[in-house]
This record gives C-alpha cells, structure tokens and sequence, in this order.
C-alpha cells in the first residue's frame, strides 16, 4: 500500500476519532478495554480503507466498519459487560453543568444501555449520534421499518431495566 | 423516552473529553501487526517442539541402542537429548518475553529494538538447530558405524582391503548425506520463520520511515 494512501488515512482517521472514542465508550469498560477496542476498529478500518472510494464521507464509512468491528469482536471475546464498573464512565459525568438529579439519571440510563447486546448498542449509538432512520438502516444494514421497529424495542427494553 | 434524550444531550456535549491519539499513534497502531508475528514465532516455536517430543517418544530411542549393542553410547545420547530439551525450552522462554514486550512496547523506538531482539533471538534458535542437527546426524552414523552389524563387511574392507579408497567414499556418502539433510532442515526453517521474519523486517522499515 502506497505512502500516500496511509497518509491520507491517518489524517482523517485523526479527524474523525471521536467516533471511534464514543464506540469505544459505549462498548468497552475501562481504559485498557477502550484503548484495545481503539486499536483493532483503527487496523480494521486500515484494511478496509482502499476499498474506500470516498462515495461517501470518512465519518460515514466509518461508522459503518467501527460498529461492524466492536461487534464481531464483541461476540468473539467474553468480556460481557453483566456488572458495570462505575470506574469507566467517570469523564463522562464530569460535566459541571449538570444538576445532581439529572447527572444520577444519566449514570443510571449510562449503566442500563451498557447491559443491551451488541446490536442494540450499535442502533443507541447511532441514536445517540443523531441520525435518523435512513442512516441508521443504511450504517446497520437493515431496513429502515427493522431500525424503527428495534429502536422502539430498545426503549421498552431500558425502560424495563431503569423501572425493573 | 426521556431518560435516552437526556443521554443524548449529555452525549453530544460531551464530545472532548477523550484523550486525542495523535498521527505517529495512530501509524504504530496500524504496524502493530509486528506484536501477532511474534506472536506466530512462539506458538510455531511451541508446535515444533511439541513434534519433536512427539516424535522421540514414538520411536523409543532406547529399544534401537540395546539392538545395536551401544549402551556405551546411551549416556551422551542422554545428555545430549536433555541439554537440547532445556536449551529448546530456554529459546521458547525468550520468545514468549519478546512476544510480552513487543505486545505492550508504547513507543516506537522500542518497538524497533524489540524486532531486532527477536529477530536475533529467531537467528540464534535455527542456527542451533541446524548446529543440533548436523551433531544428531554425525553421531546416527558414528554409532551405526561402529555397533551396526550391517557395516562389519565395510569396516572389514576398510581394515583389511583397500582401506584408503573405501573409507574416503565413506566419507564422501556421509557428508552428502549431512549435508543434504541439514539443507533440508534449513529450508523448512527458512521457509517457515524466514516468511516471518521478512514480515517483520519490512514492518521495521516502515517504523524507521515514521520515526525520522
């Protein structure tokens, strides 16, 4: 693979961590998990990148293989996430701007969506990223109804989990 | 549902809180693969052995030395196996520990003197190898020679006939036959850890490209 084409990958991959960093959020408990996850969506969207023609955004495409990723992987390890460690999630409640109530609303809604399986998560995701039924089935490779109806499923679902 | 618009809030405020990986990180990450080659040295390395421990208890050495009549020659075959055995498994040590450090290596630099070390380390272990297997072979023939009552016509010939001329054919048959048996192992080496280690090597290349 040309110089070039890496550079040009690094670059925008650089660009556009963030989205590896909220999967990784999403999908992994701890620092060593996070960074583990980090690496293995970096080299797989290394692999897949010449097949890359720039149809669409990176960010999009993106998505599509960083989710792809933390799921196969997600099934191959065992590392479930049965028991939330509280540890993990610290920097996302830093926020000051909350107010006490809310920030125990978020932690709780935070540990619930962690106990959803892989696919579910990946649907919260894109959810959680704002965008709407047409990507969401395009990224996933469902149909637009299949995403409504399973977003619509996963709310029941957390629902269940915050009133059990 | 209002708990999840919450976290969506919360979520989409929170977008700078991760520790930004920078270009030379993301580079390594994508010529970590050095980390699961040497991953591959050690598990071939443990195949290996496993098949030569195999194979050694198949054939039961001890049954060939008491047909031949060799027990004087027992003791250094016994020496010889076991010496091997912990120098194999000190080998396997050292590429587990290459293996360890190459794994959790962070900076770029290191991750360079690490292929080399284990480059090294790969170097060492065929070259012995093939130092053990021209030993192995050399003493076969030394033993058959002497105890292997098939060759009392030729040690006859040698003693009492045309001494000179039989011997150096010997001689000749021998070293022909170490030397295309030890090709043999260099080959098997060469194709099996020379593959990784080019993999490895041209992994180096590429770090010593980023790390200027």
């Amino acid at each position: 693979m040309s110089d070039d084409l890496e550079k040009s990958f690094v670059k925008q991959l650089k660009e556009n961590q963030n989205i590896i960093h909220k999967i990784c959020r999403l999908y992994t408990n701890g620092e060593d998990a996070h960074n583990d996850l980090f690496q293995e969506i970096t080299i797989q969207l290394w692999k897949a990148f010449p097949k890359f023609r720039g149809e669409s955004k990176f960010s999009t495409w993106a998505y599509r293989v960083a989710l792809n990723t933390a799921i196969t992987l997600y099934r191959k390890s065992t590392r479930t996430v049965a028991t939330v460690t509280y540890e993990g999630q610290k920097h996302f409640l830093s926020q000051e701007d909350y107010n006490l109530e809310e920030e125990e609303q978020i932690k709780l809604m935070y540990q619930a969506v962690q106990q959803l399986n892989d696919i579910e998560k990946a649907l919260v995701f894109l959810y959680l990223e704002d965008k709407d039924y047409t990507e969401i089935s395009e990224t996933l490779g469902i149909s637009e109804v299949n995403a409504r109806v399973k977003m619509n499923r996963i709310k029941g679902k957390l629902k269940k989990i915050l009133n059990p | 549902m209002e708990e999840l618009d919450l976290l969506k809030k919360a979520w989409q405020k929170d977008t700078h809180s991760f520790e930004q990986v920078t270009e030379v990180e993301i580079y390594k990450m994508l010529h970590r693969k050095s980390s699961s080659i040497v991953k591959w040295i050690l598990v071939i390395s443990l195949l290996e052995f496993g098949l030569w421990a195999l194979v050694s208890f198949m054939f039961n050495t001890d049954d060939a030395i008491k047909s031949l009549h060799a027990e004087s020659f027992e003791i250094y075959l016994k020496i010889i196996t076991y010496v091997n055995y912990a120098v194999v498994l000190w080998f396997i040590y050292n590429f587990y520990r290459n293996y360890a450090r190459i794994s959790t290596t962070t900076s770029t630099k290191q991750l360079m003197q690490d292929i080399i070390r284990t480059r090294k380390t790969v170097q060492h272990y065929v070259w012995y190898n093939l130092f053990m297997i021209f030993i192995s072979t050399l003493l076969g023939f030394a033993m058959a020679f002497i105890y292997n009552p098939n060759m009392d016509t030729l040690r006859y010939q040698i003693e009492h006939e045309d001494g000179y001329k039989t011997l150096s054919i010997t001689i000749c048959m021998v070293l022909i036959t170490i030397v295309v048996f030890v090709g043999l192992f260099w080959l098997f080496y060469r194709i099996i850890y020379g593959t990784l280690l080019r993999r490895l090597n041209a992994n180096y290349k590429e770090l010593k490209k980023i790390d200027l």
